[in-house]
């Protein structure tokens, strides 16, 4: 009786497992819903966060804005940009009423404010671009922020504000601060080399360090069939006839050289122009030879980045210059048809014993400023530190979710319902370092929750084999991209001296010269003789380019 | 209904399942080994995420398939030495010889060969490499857990290796996809990578324990049934005299 009882206990046991394996999916499924949270970004209350907030004005005071809102930006029920989470926040929790007199798409924004501030309708709190910044200071427009900062700016916005040496400065006039300039990460705007790296181990080649080792790349990439299809169609260095993009760009391997064009920068006491100086033939020169040899696609300066994304889409580029952030994209495109395809980044290599410098420029291109009488011009740096103190300074989760969005509708991008967004400028870098620190120690318990999210993914990476992880890997690994932007922050990186608005001559002569600039480059490079550069040069100083550099001169001696 | 009477999984000796568990759990510990050291040493920086590929691709394709072709000589061992329901497991665990050798060579298989372009393409590949394991090995415990002729405890131990493959086997597959596919981002998903990551090690080790102890619980019940036996012989013939 008791060996029929424990069979028939095995028995039932048995199906029960095969029934519980049935149902792993589904049981999987259903532990994946979501819980929950204790205050929804559609709710009225915040009692449920930790919030950092100073006492709310009382009685309430009122400010009126005016915002630019794409179409891309959706909003949950019930909510529009009059009533949002963030008109809530300000309301409740600091006690102003935000209105936006007038919202319009962001190609219209610039158009919309002049018309406004020109027919006197001048709004308590907008946003506007370096060049209005000047236009309406000198106009008398424009409040002085000077006190307001020194006395309200919390510790996390000073930070974030000196974290970017030129941010402050930049919003600056004869010594009194006229607006907020909204920060972001100028750094992760300059060059890297990207390598396919699976390409580098497959040929047995060494990392390039000098120019002469990326040369080598470029020519075995093209000659050696790489991707072992046994034909020769692959290209050493991918460029798109956008030569100055965030990828695919030239200025890289101009920096090689240590050309700089398009960016200012000071030589023997005075500010010059990158594209007129005579490093720039050497390296025109040089890239001439990789196009004729077939390095380069023949087809470049026709195609714009979309195209060139369909050429690393069918693995046939092996190296580009682009920003940091490019595995995201367009680099893991290349895995669509090559799961195993991996970039990796690499500081620009030099062609001397110099190292090459990465140029940027500033990342600041727009500040929120206060109508000159507005009553309460400190209110603009409480809903600063509001930002600054519950989102750059802190990690909580239930904050996040309920300010920025969570991952319940990815769709819905709260922030974008506030013009007062300061970025912290070294975020890239300390993140990257944060993560490195924690990989190697294997503990990512003092990381935030992004962080930790990108933690598990390079561990994907390294301990599972998930080659899908290897945007991170590249980015934020070990020897990742962002670990490049720390050595360009400290020594490999050169800033574009000029950061204020055009000046006169520059306004009116400028993008004729660019556009002169950039068909003289993709002209020598496809086979035009080197003299169009040298023809260049005169044109540029001829057209225009004197008084430019003059007035750019005059800049930087009031803004040292 | 005639009840059938209980036999060890394996005629005479168990040589071979003994070893085809240390293989399979010393493969995988070597597998957890080699992956552990070097996927310590690129997240430290100190190799480059290439050659840490290199080395376990080395290391796989290598150690799979003398591990994979151990595998198959000792399954084909065990059906050799077995009877009725242990033979028909052994039968179908002996596909399972095929993982090893696949692990490597699973990328090159479907995209290089049959020239798939999938999403989350290596996620695809190992499942697979993963499913030519489990499947096979969740069959042979499945068919060891409900035969009537299997000694009690090896049923036992067939029941709880089901769950350890199952597990083992999908538990981090299911997490990298809900990572990469369905919720990226998500930290609950993040916690589970974390689990996932160490499961994954397991892969081998705990069927391979699971073999060893199936030998184990058959030897013993063999002796016991000789010792039986023997003492049922020396009874009978007492009372015959």
């Amino acid at each position: 009786m008791k060996a029929v009882s424990g069979k028939t206990s095995l028995h039932l046991i048995l199906i029960s497992v095969i029934l519980a394996s049935l149902l792993l999916g589904a049981c999987a499924k259903a532990t994946e819903e979501p819980a929950s949270s204790e205050t929804t970004p559609g709710g009225n209350s915040f009692s449920g966060l930790k919030l950092v907030a100073p006492a709310p004005y009382d009685p309430p005071i009122e400010m009126h804005s005016v915002i630019n809102v794409d179409a891309t930006v959706k909003f949950l029920d019930g909510t529009d940009i009059q009533n949002n989470v963030w008109t809530r926040a300000y309301a409740e929790l600091l006690g102003i009423r935000l209105s936006y007199d007038w919202v319009v798409d962001s190609s219209m924004y610039n158009q919309k404010l002049s018309l406004s501030v020109n027919s006197g309708d001048i709004p308590d709190m907008f946003r506007v671009t370096a060049d209005q910044f000047l236009l309406y200071q000198e106009a008398g427009l424009l409040a002085d922020l000077t006190a307001a900062y020194e006395n309200e700016a919390s510790p996390q916005t000073r930070d974030i504000m000196t974290q970017d040496p030129i941010a402050l400065k930049s919003a600056m006039v004869d010594g009194k601060l006229y607006g907020l300039p909204l920060t972001d990460a100028s750094v992760a705007y300059a060059s890297v080399l990207w390598v396919r790296q699976d390409w580098l181990d497959q040929l047995g080649l060494p990392a390039p360090v000098s120019m002469a080792d990326f040369q080598e790349i470029s020519r075995r990439f093209m000659q050696d069939d790489p991707d072992g299809n046994g034909v020769a169609d692959t290209i050493g260095l991918c460029v798109s006839k956008s030569i100055w993009n965030s990828s695919y760009n030239l200025q890289g391997y101009f920096n090689g050289y240590h050309a700089y064009p398009t960016a200012w920068f000071e030589r023997d006491g005075t500010v010059v122009y990158g594209s007129v100086q005579p490093e720039m033939r050497d390296a025109l020169l040089a890239l001439q030879k990789m196009y004729a040899s077939g390095e380069l696609d023949q087809e470049f300066g026709v195609k714009d980045v979309n195209a060139v994304n369909e050429t690393v889409a069918q693995g046939k580029c092996g190296m580009e210059f682009g920003v940091w952030w490019n595995p995201y994209h367009p680099l893991s495109l290349s895995q669509q048809n090559n799961p195993t395809a991996f970039w990796s980044a690499f500081p620009i290599p030099s062609i001397d014993a110099t190292p090459a410098k990465s140029q940027y420029n500033s990342a600041i291109g727009s500040y929120l400023v206060i109508r000159n009488g507005y009553e309460h011009p400190e209110a603009l740096i409480r809903m600063a530190n509001f930002w600054t103190d519950n989102l750059v300074g802190s990690q909580d989760e239930a904050v996040r979710n309920t300010l920025l969005g969570d991952l319940d509708a990815p769709d819905v991008v709260l922030y974008k319902y506030t013009p007062i967004q300061l970025w912290e400028p070294n975020a890239p870098i300390k993140a990257g370092n944060a993560l490195r620190e924690a990989l190697a120690k294997h503990d990512p318990s003092g990381l935030d929750l992004e962080a930790q999210w990108r933690y598990r993914i390079i561990q994907a990476y390294f301990e599972q084999g998930v080659l899908e992880a290897w945007v991170e890997v590249a980015t934020n690994g070990p020897n990742g991209a962002s670990a490049i932007l720390q050595q360009i922050l400290d020594d490999r990186g050169l800033m574009n001296r000029f950061y204020g608005p055009p000046t006169p001559t520059m306004a009116t002569k400028f993008p004729a010269l660019q556009s002169m600039e950039s068909e003289m480059i993709i002209k020598v490079i496809m086979g035009d003789p080197i003299s169009k550069f040298d023809e260049f040069v005169e044109d540029w100083y001829r057209l225009g380019g004197t008084e430019i550099t003059a007035e750019v001169n005059q800049w930087a001696v009031n803004n040292p | 209904m005639k009840r059938k009477e209980k036999q060890p999984l394996l005629k005479q000796s168990h040589l071979p399942l003994i070893l085809l568990g240390a293989v399979m759990a010393l493969f995988g510990l070597a597998s957890a080994l080699v992956w552990s050291i070097s996927s310590s040493q690129a997240m430290r920086g100190l190799i480059t995420a290439g050659q840490l590929r290199t080395r376990i691709a080395a290391f796989e394709s290598t150690g799979g398939l003398i591990t994979g072709i151990a595998f198959f000589v000792l399954f084909l061992w065990c059906i050799v030495l077995s009877r009725h329901g242990a033979r028909a497991a052994f039968i179908v665990g002996i596909f399972a010889s095929f993982a090893p050798i696949l692990t490597a060579r699973a990328e090159p298989l479907l995209f290089d060969t049959l020239h798939l372009q999938l999403p989350a393409g290596s996620v695809v590949a190992g499942a697979l490499a993963t499913l030519v394991f489990a499947l096979p090995m969740t069959i042979f415990f499945i068919i060891l857990a409900s035969s009537p002729r299997v000694p009690r405890n090896c049923r036992w131990v067939s029941l709880a290796a089901i769950l350890i493959v199952l597990g083992t086997a999908f538990f981090p597959i299911l997490v990298t996809v809900f990572a990469f596919l369905i919720k990226p981002g998500d930290p609950a998903v993040g916690r589970m990578m974390e689990v996932g990551s160490q499961v994954i090690k397991l892969r081998y080790i705990l069927p391979g324990i699971c073999l060893l102890l199936l030998a184990f619980f058959s030897q013993r019940f063999q002796a016991r049934r000789v010792t039986g036996e023997a003492s049922q012989t020396s009874t009978t013939q007492g009372v015959t005299q």
